[in-house]
């Protein structure tokens, strides 16, 4: 190391990642959290990040019942998601909205039921595709970009719960991971079948979130970002990523 | 290991490299789906230098294209996610490239620290400007005696002169190579006039003032492709060395006795083995590279680990002539008007 340069103009750097001291680049320019239409907006995607935690917990409660021998753990991730489904209730009442949970029943049946469907066959590769992958990144990269635009209180709940949902997806990272060898012919094929489903879920909900601040190109890409992520770290190389997550975006 | 985050230079050329990777749908995909692309860590290489020492590092394409460049925040979610897979990545020091570290400064990117669950690291970045700046320099050294200019008597035109690159490279005219006259041209007046006094001389001139009266010519700020300008003016022979980018003097001087160089391109002792310089339009893509990348290269051969060129204006002589000698001893040299003839020592 050159000793003498390497001190030389370097700014000092948060070695420890902290959301608390997050730059917020929008700061000055939220969107107002009291308007009829912010409300309305509010009321479909908050009912879908309640009905996505609410199902998070159901489906990691089915998971355990295919591998008994993670029970423990998953049913430490499965509370996990209630905590956080309570977490976003209080955000709704905090605006005084009401989730429109109708709208966010039939926003996840599709996904909803491939997942039973799944569940009955015993797949526990799409399965665990379908919750400790996709929705999981689906929910991280939304969080991301809600932070940026929340209003404070729910902006604080958000960064709590979306350090745990990055344990979610290790976990499903990991077991895939270690499975890849027998699993990955399912894990393209439940890809194929269910990541177009998220990119309809995204473009059904972009003109609420528009609303809310949140831009569609934003989302989307932070969700490549966190898939792609996902995939490399299941031991996946960049040609079949890139084919994989592509036919979600084209 | 040592990082470069890169780009397309067009959209065309995007989706031709994309299929040639094997990136097959997004190769496919229009405009829209290249602004949610996210970045790509595209190749891995290993590298020895001219020493012995060995490195490995890693090209990432920021899935960037210029037709971004009106969309202010597509441009700067496609720098900060690419410097944000770098630091994932572990690479001690990453150097921006083309566009990017352009956006970094001008959008004003330091206030952007924190992406998602990354805190970026300055440290591990640089804008490779110290190592441009210095080969821009050698080159106009070399090059000018080679088409018939006295460098000691000679008048040296610099426009974008308080930029970064502009205003270390009149630093070193001034104080290392003696120049008979330097003309600073720029759009604003007030860092000009700084930097005059900073110098404790050159001379401010706009650039149709300082064109005909211009010897050598040192072009870091790109030219508006509107621009006309009338050659005939042009003094004989002159020397017009393009260090902006994307580089395109070619096409607007071609004139007798008008010599143009690709400012702030080196060429390498070896052949290095990667791909990615051919996408980068290089001559001699297994050896040509530009200078900031091979800043990233230099430090991490000197394991020098710090954000060696880093905001404006913070490039000294010591440190243009640091990263000189470490740039000739790994086996660098920049590239000169006829590359066929012989390499350049630098």
């Amino acid at each position: 190391m050159n000793k003498s340069f390497t001190n030389m103009q370097t700014l000092e750097s948060n070695k420890k990642p902290n959301l608390e001291h997050q730059v917020d680049e929008n700061s000055g320019n939220l969107p107002d959290f009291t308007t009829d239409a912010y409300k309305d907006a509010y009321s479909r995607i908050n009912a879908i990040v309640i009905e996505g935690e609410q199902e998070a917990y159901d489906n990691y409660i089915s998971i355990a019942s295919l591998l008994p021998k993670d029970s423990e753990e998953l049913t430490k991730l499965a509370k996990m998601e209630l905590k956080h489904k309570r977490g976003f209730i209080a955000c709704g009442k905090n605006l005084s909205v009401e989730a429109d949970m109708v709208f966010a029943k039939e926003f996840f049946s599709k996904l909803h039921g491939n997942f039973q469907t799944a569940l009955e066959n015993e797949n526990l590769t799409t399965c665990l595709l379908i919750q400790a992958i996709l929705i999981e990144a689906f929910a991280i990269s939304a969080y991301h970009v809600y932070i940026r635009v929340a209003d404070p209180f729910a902006k604080k709940i958000t960064q709590g719960v979306v350090n745990d949902e990055y344990l979610h997806l290790n976990y499903g990272e990991k077991w895939l991971k270690e499975n890849l060898h027998t699993c990955k012919n399912e894990l393209i094929a439940a890809n194929k079948a269910n990541l177009p489903l998220i990119k309809k879920m995204l473009d059904q909900v972009a003109d609420d979130a528009a609303i809310l601040s949140m831009d569609k190109e934003e989302l989307m890409e932070e969700f490549m970002i966190a898939y792609q992520d996902a995939l490399l770290e299941m031991g996946l190389d960049n040609r079949e990523i890139a084919r994989m997550a592509m036919a979600a975006i084209v | 290991m040592f990082g470069l985050i890169g780009h397309s230079t067009s959209f065309a050329d995007a989706k031709r490299k994309a299929s040639i990777l094997g990136f097959d749908h997004i190769a496919e995909g229009d405009l829209d789906v290249w602004c949610m692309a996210p970045p790509q860590l595209v190749e891995n290489v290993e590298v020895k230098s001219a020493v012995g020492v060995s490195i490995e590092g890693s090209y990432i394409d920021s899935c960037f294209v210029p037709e971004m460049l009106s969309r202010f925040k597509t441009a700067r979610r496609k720098v900060l996610n690419a410097m944000e897979l770098a630091q994932k990545k572990g690479i001690n020091i990453t150097a921006l490239g083309g566009f990017t570290s352009i956006i970094f400064e001008n959008f004003n990117l330091l206030q952007h620290k924190q992406i998602r669950n990354t805190s970026l690291e300055w440290e591990r970045f640089t804008t490779g400007n110290t190592h441009t700046a210095w080969v821009i320099c050698r080159q106009l050294e070399i090059n000018a005696p080679k088409v018939g200019i006295d460098i000691k008597k000679s008048s040296v035109a610099v426009v974008g002169a308080t930029g970064d690159i502009g205003s270390a490279v009149c630093r070193w005219l001034t104080k290392k190579t003696g120049i008979g006259e330097l003309l600073m041209v720029a759009r604003q007046q007030e860092p000009l006039i700084a930097l005059q006094k900073e110098l404790n001389g050159g001379e401010i001139k706009t650039l149709n003032e300082a064109l005909p009266l211009a010897d050598i010519v040192v072009w870091v700020a790109s030219m508006p492709k509107t621009m006309e300008i009338d050659i005939s003016r042009l003094k004989r022979p002159c020397l017009m060395i393009d260090g902006g980018y994307p580089k395109n003097l070619d096409e607007k001087f071609k004139g007798n006795d008008i010599h143009i160089l690709k400012g702030g391109i080196v060429k390498f002792f070896n052949d290095i083995g990667w791909n990615m310089m051919e996408l980068a339009e290089m001559e001699n893509p297994q050896r040509e590279m530009f200078a900031c990348f091979a800043e990233a290269m230099i430090l991490e051969f000197e394991k020098c680990h710090t954000n060696f060129s880093w905001g404006r204006n913070n490039i000294t002589l010591e440190k243009m002539e640091f990263i000189g000698a470490a740039s000739e001893k790994h086996g660098f040299s920049a590239i000169g008007l006829d590359k066929h003839i012989n390499p350049l020592p630098v």
